[in-house]
């Protein structure tokens, strides 16, 4: 039966929803700015108009229609004015992608992208201005895709972000931890939660996503259901933080880079490179060598096999180190000639 | 009866640790508001108390009332505030779990879980606790004898838990002027049966203001390893036992009152009966008899 409160949850429900709606707008006419000249455009803003006139129907009358798109529209424009740095990550709004991604890049607009290879083709293309991707995760391990659009693909590394990845359980309000059974979360997730979910007689649910189930919850509300995701997507998707750092591990961190299609003018203190050497005895060793008799530190060696070409490996190095300056060039140089494949992926300052 | 895991034994005296507290080896005061009732509520008793003397903060999230309409506590919510208010005083907080199925979701926000009286003999959320690898304050009945108690202790003991304070907080007599008849001969009692550490709680133990402070007193002199009080800093708008809270002043002036009658008590000779490390006028290698 009806009842004024149960009323006023669903409007509450559709206010926030509609927020959503609305926020997505205001992202996708803040990325029409990279294929436009002029902010202003008449003739589309009439299209707008009279489309949202046409299908106003019911108690939405079309004059309403018109004064409440008046209002979006305006808000639109002074956005696309403000033109801010699109930076794309992959996954639902809410990810840790996107936590890296506000911790890198300050007031940027933080545009969702399906997935790892949309997110440099977009970058590459100009449509975003910059990505941040996961490279590794210090429990799991190298993220592959990422490595592999790396290699394929010509963009510079110009920041990196170590993120903790602490995970909260979350219910969509007025959920009684009692009542919850079961937990959606990306598989990987819900591994590292495994003790917290067996300790609370919990049963987990894979999904495609950890901001994805959280928002799954908030468009659903399926009954004793809960979601693994980040703090950020509690603030997004209007839901109860009923456990937070329920990680098993709690030194679970993620490293994010910040890719970009030109290099970071000046560099920093921490270089990537790729390189492939021939297929003989020794050759990784005189590369490794070369950074020894320098006291060069390298920090991270990852090898990978070469797409297509059986029993090669790419190689990749971070090491401590600024590639704009003149000795590391030259060392940079005599790298790229021992190697059958070389690329300096960027300099650029290390995480704290 | 068979409490072999709770008995006092020859061996030496095991203190039972919730964060950098040592109960057993060294005084712990607890105390705190009844109810968990907000942010700034906490905030206030957790700085007063803190400043007081207290290392002990308490406060109920899971409030056990006698009339299902009286205020039923904020629940999870609650344990967050009560966390919030520990961790910017420094002060590990307990706090009491009511439900078998609440038990690892208090045990995440709390340092240390309370069993109340009227859950003492609920033997399903004993074996609970005793999982939990939680500290556990496990409070008197309010009509159990002490062999009954400590066979309680012992479900806890039994289900893997080492770390078991006992709580005195009165028990049901003809006596209706004060709520509970505060047994305070438990405590050498129990000093004399087992080597769990004890409590008093005089807030319970006599459900009235005026009386807190002399019992409390008297609970320190008997030998008690630790006190709790309830502490309020408006009593009149509490949401329960507002009658029983003592103001931060007040409590003050008590909290000073126990550390001079400790140390009092220590220069004591050895007349006053009591068997710990710490306890005040015993040789701490001698083992004492109550008589």
């Amino acid at each position: 039966m009806m009842s004024l409160d149960g009323i006023r949850r669903e409007i509450s429900h559709i206010d926030a929803e509609l927020l959503h709606l609305l926020h997505r707008r205001m992202e996708l006419a803040v990325e029409t700015r990279r294929f436009k000249a002029e902010i202003v455009n008449p003739e589309r803003e009439q299209e707008v108009f009279a489309f949202v006139q046409r299908s106003a129907h019911g108690l939405v009358g079309p004059a309403f229609s018109r004064r409440l798109f008046t209002e979006i529209v305006a808000e639109s424009r002074r956005l696309q004015a403000e033109d801010y740095l699109l930076v794309g990550f992959q996954g639902e709004h809410g990810a840790y992608g996107e936590a890296a991604a506000r911790q890198a890049l300050p007031d940027a607009a933080y545009i969702p992208v399906r997935t790892f290879g949309q997110v440099f083709e977009n970058v590459a293309g100009g449509a975003l201005d910059r990505g941040v991707v996961p490279l590794e995760n210090y429990l799991g391990g190298v993220v592959t895709p990422v490595s592999e659009l790396l290699v394929e693909r010509e963009l510079s590394i110009v920041g990196e972000i170590r993120l903790p990845i602490r995970h909260c359980l979350l219910v969509p309000p007025g959920i009684h931890h009692r009542d919850v059974r079961v937990v959606y979360s990306h598989p990987q997730a819900l591994a590292q939660c495994r003790e917290y979910l067996r300790r609370h007689n919990l049963e987990g649910r894979p999904f495609y996503d950890t901001a994805g189930a959280a928002r799954m919850l908030f468009q659903e509300r399926p009954e004793a259901a809960a979601a693994i995701a980040g703090r950020l997507c509690a603030e997004l998707y209007h839901l109860d933080i009923l456990g937070e750092g329920i990680e098993d591990h709690p030194e679970n961190i993620t490293r994010f880079a910040v890719l970009a299609r030109e290099a970071l003018a000046g560099g920093g203190g921490k270089t990537s490179i790729i390189f492939a050497t021939a297929h003989r005895a020794g050759t990784l060793f005189r590369v490794l060598q070369l950074f020894a008799e320098r006291g060069v530190n390298l920090t991270r060696i990852e090898s990978m096999p070469r797409g297509g070409r059986p029993g090669e490996y790419v190689f990749f190095l971070d090491f401590e180190g600024n590639a704009t300056d003149t000795a590391m060039a030259d060392l940079l140089d005599r790298v790229a000639a021992m190697s059958t494949a070389f690329r300096i992926l960027g300099s650029y300052p290390p995480a704290e | 009866m068979n409490i072999k895991l709770a008995a006092r034994t020859a061996e030496a005296q095991r203190a039972v640790r919730v964060g950098e507290l040592e109960f057993g080896r060294a005084f712990v005061l607890a105390a705190g508001p009844c109810s968990v009732e907000s942010e700034e509520q906490m905030a206030a008793v957790a700085t007063a108390v803190s400043a007081a003397g207290a290392n002990l903060l308490r406060g109920g999230a899971f409030k056990p009332r006698t009339s299902p309409y009286a205020f039923q506590g904020l629940g999870l919510a609650g344990l967050k505030i009560l966390q919030r208010a520990g961790r910017e005083t420094g002060l590990p907080v307990v706090t009491e779990v009511l439900d078998a199925r609440d038990v690892p979701w208090v045990a995440d926000y709390a340092d240390m879980l309370q069993i109340g009286a009227r859950n003492m003999q609920n033997f399903s959320l004993l074996k609970e606790v005793g999982r939990a690898g939680r500290p556990v304050l496990l409070k008197r009945g309010m009509n159990a004898t002490l062999t009954e108690w400590l066979s309680c202790a012992e479900y806890i003991l039994h289900y893997g838990n080492p770390d078991v304070v006992l709580c005195e907080r009165g028990i049901r007599t003809f006596e209706t002027h004060t709520r509970n008849t505060l047994d305070l001969s438990a405590v050498p009692a129990l000093h004399h049966l087992t080597h769990l550490p004890v409590m008093v709680d005089p807030s319970h133990g006599t459900g009235r203001r005026e009386l807190i402070p002399a019992m409390t007193l008297a609970a320190v002199a008997a030998g008690a390893d630790s006190v709790m009080l309830e502490v309020h800093h408006q009593p009149e708008r509490a949401l329960s036992d507002g009658d029983q809270a003592l103001l931060p002043a007040e409590f003050a002036g008590l909290a000073a009152k126990i550390f001079a009658l400790r140390s009092a008590l220590a220069r004591l000779p050895e007349t006053v009966p009591g068997r710990r490390a710490d306890n005040p006028g015993t040789d701490s290698g001698h083992d004492m008899e109550v008589k």
